[in-house]
């Protein structure tokens, strides 16, 4: 079943059009990622599907209502991470927790989610004390205590270490298996190819492509690569040429590198292995949603 | 407990926390007390001033910062994404600010009648009315300031800036028969010198006068419809 249905959507501020059109659809129990550089439209389409925001143009049904509706069964069914909000610095954690289940019909116990978020020893702690990481895991508990059906996540690690995010990651795992959908804004390509189920490419306002990170990273054509040295001569041209899914060989100074779509890198190591063939500096260069992205839009993720 | 009554509560406490509240009630009694040590029995003048200083400060100063602090930080924004509407933050606000104002005025009253011997006021309905409306007028000023503020920061220097010109004309720097003629006639058609001169008159004994609290009641009513049209959620 699909949760959210946005067709046609289009937004303009002034004379700019910041939305063009953009459609897509998430279903129950995924998590759907948005990507796009910054000013590609990301947030603007989030923020109309929550809300926030009015279209110009377009409809978007989240769980079958119109978010524009001001209707409270909705709001009681999603919950939302807004990008550049804060508390009021005086708030203690358990306080702002306590509060925001209050506005639920049927709230998740706050006292879990602290734990689970590892708030506990900053229980008491006021919000302005906080660190950046600590605010953030903040602001998911309270888009998750109302006990949603979606959840809104707008650039959830910007500001976190690397250790930080991998267990956010870890986390938000956990969210998804207990069946709750996620809808995740973000500009880092590693988050959206660890997470995501399926990706919207926004690019100036247009999704460009929607599948999942593997089918956007093999949809573009691109060429994985993989090198290695021979421990020992041997023709690797006549070995790999009909592997399945190589589409060359060649050599480079005592390196061979092998080119090829999909899963051949598992078939050419296997072909070696059944030859008694044995490698060195063996690399995978995998393509990745950079790459995708480039292909997609023709621009650099930079630019 | 209901989301209602709960925002109320942590909207208290963040309220008494906040280092602002604290001077809305000090700077007015020490001014009562710096001045009320050497008044005669029975002075109609200092608890006035007193009381319109009080009310300034929470209209000008804490409502408006608190207001556009809000929406600066995205509580707004985001209390629009939950059941609770932010409309109910706004009336919460009003609600605390209102109970700070009565407060202030109560604990002003008390210290310069039972402590300093100023005269308490004459008919209590006349004293009630005329803080309503001053009240009123106050609080409509500072709904204006977060309506127009870009944020917290600016929405303080407004009320700051307009404080200091606002309680010199309305004499709460010099008395008012010191003033020159035309100044003192000025400041009796601002919202907060109507609202000590009106607060004098029914100190007094006397009735409060009608044009006074007409003043009072047109700057409520027209800056109040302003700010609801001006005002942004984000």
């Amino acid at each position: 079943m699909s949760v959210i249905e946005v067709t046609g959507l289009t937004k303009r501020y002034a004379a700019q059009t910041i939305l063009d059109g953009v459609s897509f659809s998430v279903e129950e129990g995924e998590i759907f990622g948005i990507l796009g550089p910054n000013g590609a439209g990301k947030t603007t389409a989030v923020e109309c599907v929550e809300g926030l925001r009015r279209p110009d143009g377009g409809t978007v049904r989240v769980l079958g209502l119109d978010p524009g509706a001001d209707d409270r069964t909705l709001r009681e069914q999603i919950g939302v991470q807004l990008q550049h909000t804060q508390l009021p610095e005086n708030i203690k954690v358990w306080e702002a927790l306590d509060l925001y289940a209050s506005f639920y019909a049927a709230p998740r116990d706050w006292r879990e989610l602290v734990e689970q978020w590892g708030l506990a020893d900053k229980r008491d702690a006021r919000f302005g004390k906080l660190s950046g990481g600590q605010k953030q895991r903040l602001f998911i508990a309270l888009a998750l205590v109302g006990n949603p059906r979606v959840a809104f996540l707008d650039e959830l690690t910007t500001g976190l270490d690397p250790q930080a995010r991998r267990v956010t990651w870890e986390l938000i795992k956990r969210v998804r298996a207990n069946g709750v959908t996620v809808v995740l804004v973000s500009h880092f390509m590693d988050e959206v190819e660890e997470l995501c189920d399926r990706v919207a490419v926004f690019d100036r306002g247009r999704i460009v492509a929607v599948d999942s990170p593997d089918g956007l990273i093999e949809g573009t054509g691109a060429e994985h690569q993989m090198r290695f040295t021979l421990m020992a001569p041997a023709d690797p041209g006549t070995l790999l040429g009909d592997v399945p899914g190589v589409s060359g060989v060649t050599r480079d100074g005592d390196q061979v590198v092998v080119t090829g779509r999909g899963d051949f890198a598992t078939a050419v190591t296997a072909r070696l292995a059944r030859h008694h063939v044995l490698v060195s500096d063996l690399r995978i260069d995998k393509r990745t949603l950079d790459d995708a992205f480039l292909a997609l839009t023709g621009r650099t993720w930079e630019n | 407990m209901t989301a209602l009554a709960k925002l109320t509560t942590v909207e208290l406490k963040l309220l008494a926390r906040e280092p602002g509240s604290l001077f809305t009630v000090l700077i007015p009694l020490f001014i009562l007390v710096i001045f009320g040590s050497s008044i005669e029995p029975g002075d109609t003048v200092l608890l006035p001033m007193a009381l319109a200083i009080a009310v300034g400060l929470v209209g000008l100063y804490m409502l408006p910062t608190t207001l556009a602090t809000y929406r600066e930080r995205g509580i707004l924004r985001r209390l629009s994404t939950t059941p609770l509407r932010p409309g109910n933050m706004l009336a919460v606000q009003l609600l605390l600010q209102l109970v700070l104002t009565v407060v202030t005025c109560g604990l002003l009253v008390a210290v310069g009648v039972n402590v300093l011997g100023a005269r308490p006021p004459g008919a209590v309905w006349a004293v009630v009315v005329t803080i309503v409306l001053g009240t009123a007028a106050m609080f409509s000023i500072g709904l204006l300031i977060a309506a127009l503020a870009a944020n917290g920061r600016s929405a303080n220097g407004i009320g700051v800036l307009l404080y200091f010109p606002m309680a010199f004309l309305a004499g709460l720097m010099q008395p008012v028969d010191q003033m020159p003629v035309l100044l003192a006639r000025i400041g009796a058609y601002t919202p907060l010198g109507a609202f000590r001169q009106s607060l004098q008159d029914v100190w007094t004994g006397g009735a409060p006068s009608l044009p006074l609290l007409a003043v009072m009641t047109c700057y409520a009513v027209v800056l109040s419809v302003a700010a609801a049209r001006f005002f942004r959620w984000e």
